[in-house]
């Protein structure tokens, strides 16, 4: 379910953007939308799994299609293929920042159906003021006469565009459950604190106007995305006040790096849809390569790390100096607790409800529950480093392609 | 020059980052482990019935999750009640006669620690020993459980008079 958008965007960009050149990007482009509203619908009103699945495939087909053949609209509304690319570049990377906020805010505000129904609007009124170019190349039937001409796609840009796109997807994705299973945030509270990621990218952009290398923009990009995945794999506390400064690294980072990738991706290149589609490609196959790296090693660690946060809290029942037969008592309401909640980390305090009514014991009760909570969130914020340090590896090892990109082509 | 002073700052401030959250603890911010169960746990010169109690229950936990292998911990919640010891022995496949067998051994551990630490004389812990090896699960997993009633109410299991076990007890 997680990856099935992004697998199908991964592998349909490159025939949509060729799609795209056939028919024209007018054409492509409204079809693309229209196909990505109506998907989205049935996203929304979807009543099983697999027919959510199902819709998201068409949708990312649609999608595939509609953003592909943007980038060969563009130039006709900013005014030069360069700015184009540019523009394409840093709104692909904003809608990486934003994505999980606006999510998260929707889903806890009204409904996970209403982000779908929400997409339904935004594409059929983007698709409205392409209609007029589809209809002009409809009537002058515009065929690309040079399809069998494009070059050859950027390799190395592309690679480090796949490998930063699965650490960016990693730090999303992971902070999100982090904060939302781990620390047991509402989704509503987990999409407040990861707005600061969209925020940085703003700043981060601004940053993109005054730096013309592409290089040096897309190294220090990823650096800062490793970075700030690097604190989030040593968080010294469970403080959502410390995943901050690491979220503004992130922010900053991604919106280097990926608008400086897909620039260095795109220069030079026609035809640009194709290149584009490259682009698109990349970084869904980053994104897919990146969860189903890290989705069964963060999984067997937070498995690991509750039980382990479960024992060190029982020992600190078990080495308390409190009544033993309130010790046996709290026991077997923090086993029926865990038994309840199979499989998640825990909220513990109800096991502690009521309390002694006795001021000494109730004093012992209270310093125990916060002692076994903070064992548990200790487990919680632990189960995430070793995929948190992994995807800043993976953050690193996208310097090199960057650096041979360099090498190569600039 | 602008791009090496991007890359630059971009290494600072990620090494800054790191290097205050390793400072302020990052690394070693994980559940503290616990003791191996097989390892002897020291008993701090007990006063009173209840913390005697309460370290012979840990020692009987501790001998008995050695027995199991599994930790004390595990072996504690397994305890807290009928429901919570079928889950256990489903997960770890402990028969009751295992876990009986175990939990004997566990208690003839905890008289042993509590002899050793002086808590208990040898006059109270040799005829202690013979019944535990007797005793059926269900009174052994009550008495790991409530260790205090093995000890209040040791004349029960030794026909002594109360002024006796006084006595015996620190």
């Amino acid at each position: 379910m997680l990856v099935s958008f992004n697998l199908v965007m991964a592998l349909a960009a490159v025939p949509a953007a060729l799609l795209a050149r056939r028919v024209g990007p007018g054409r492509a482009a409204a079809v693309g939308l229209a196909i990505f509203a109506g998907a989205g619908l049935a996203c929304g009103l979807a009543d099983s799994l697999a027919t959510l699945i199902a819709a998201r495939c068409v949708q990312a087909i649609g999608g595939a299609a509609a953003v592909t053949a943007a980038l060969e609209l563009l130039p006709a509304t900013v005014g030069s293929e360069r700015r184009a690319a540019t523009v394409w570049a840093a709104a692909g990377a904003t809608g990486a920042a934003l994505g999980p906020a606006v999510g998260g805010l929707l889903t806890e505000l009204v409904s996970w159906q209403s982000i779908f129904f929400l997409q339904v609007p935004l594409a059929l009124g983007a698709a409205v003021p392409i209609l007029a170019v589809a209809k002009h190349e409809a009537a002058t039937g515009v065929i690309e006469p040079e399809l069998r001409r494009t070059g050859r796609p950027h390799l190395w840009a592309n690679l480090a565009l796949a490998m930063v796109s699965a650490a960016i997807a990693a730090a999303l994705f992971l902070l999100v459950l982090l904060l939302i299973e781990g620390w047991r945030l509402s989704p509503i509270e987990a999409a407040l604190v990861v707005t600061v990621m969209p925020l940085a990218a703003l700043l981060g952009s601004r940053l993109t106007e005054m730096v013309a290398d592409a290089r040096s923009r897309a190294a220090a990009g990823a650096i800062l995305v490793s970075g700030g995945l690097a604190g989030l794999a040593f968080l010294p506390k469970a403080t959502v006040a410390l995943t901050v400064p690491p979220q503004i690294l992130v922010g900053i980072g991604l919106s280097l790096v990926l608008s400086a990738l897909t620039e260095t991706a795109l220069g030079g290149r026609a035809p640009q849809a194709i290149h584009g589609g490259w682009t698109i490609s990349a970084r869904h196959a980053g994104v897919v390569i990146g969860l189903l790296l890290l989705t069964p090693i963060f999984t067997h660690d937070i498995a690991e790390q509750r039980h382990d946060a479960i024992d060190a809290g029982t020992a600190v029942i078990l080495d308390s100096p409190v009544n033993p037969l309130l010790k046996l008592d709290l026991a077997q309401r923090v086993s029926d607790r865990l038994e309840e909640e199979k499989g998640k980390v825990p909220t513990i305090g109800p096991a502690f409800e009521p309390l002694p009514s006795d001021p000494a014991e109730r004093a012992e009760v209270v310093q125990l529950r916060e002692e076994l909570q903070d064992q548990l969130d200790r487990g919680a914020t632990h189960a995430f480093s070793t995929s948190f340090i992994l995807a800043a590896l993976l953050g690193l090892i996208a310097l090199f392609p960057i650096a041979l990109a360099r090498r190569v082509d600039l | 020059m602008r791009g090496r002073v991007l890359v630059i700052g971009a290494v600072v401030a990620s090494l800054a980052l790191v290097g205050a959250y390793l400072a302020a603890g990052g690394s070693s911010y994980e559940p503290e482990h616990v003791q191996n169960p097989c390892q002897p746990r020291p008993w701090s010169n007990p006063q009173g019935l209840g913390e005697i109690a309460n370290q012979f229950t840990n020692s009987a936990l501790d001998g008995a999750a050695c027995k199991l292998g599994v930790t004390r911990e595990t072996l504690a919640r397994a305890l807290a009640s009928p429901e919570a010891r079928k889950r256990f022995s489903e997960r770890f496949h402990v028969t009751d006669a295992k876990l009986a067998a175990a939990i004997r051994a566990g208690l003839i551990r905890a008289v042993d620690d509590a002899e050793e630490a002086g808590a208990l004389s040898p006059i109270l812990a040799a005829p202690l020993r013979e019944t535990l090896q007797r005793i059926p699960l269900q009174e052994a997993i009550e008495l790991v459980n409530n260790a205090r009633s093995l000890l209040g109410n040791a004349q029960g299991f030794l026909g002594l008079g109360e002024s006796i076990l006084e006595n015996f007890l620190p």
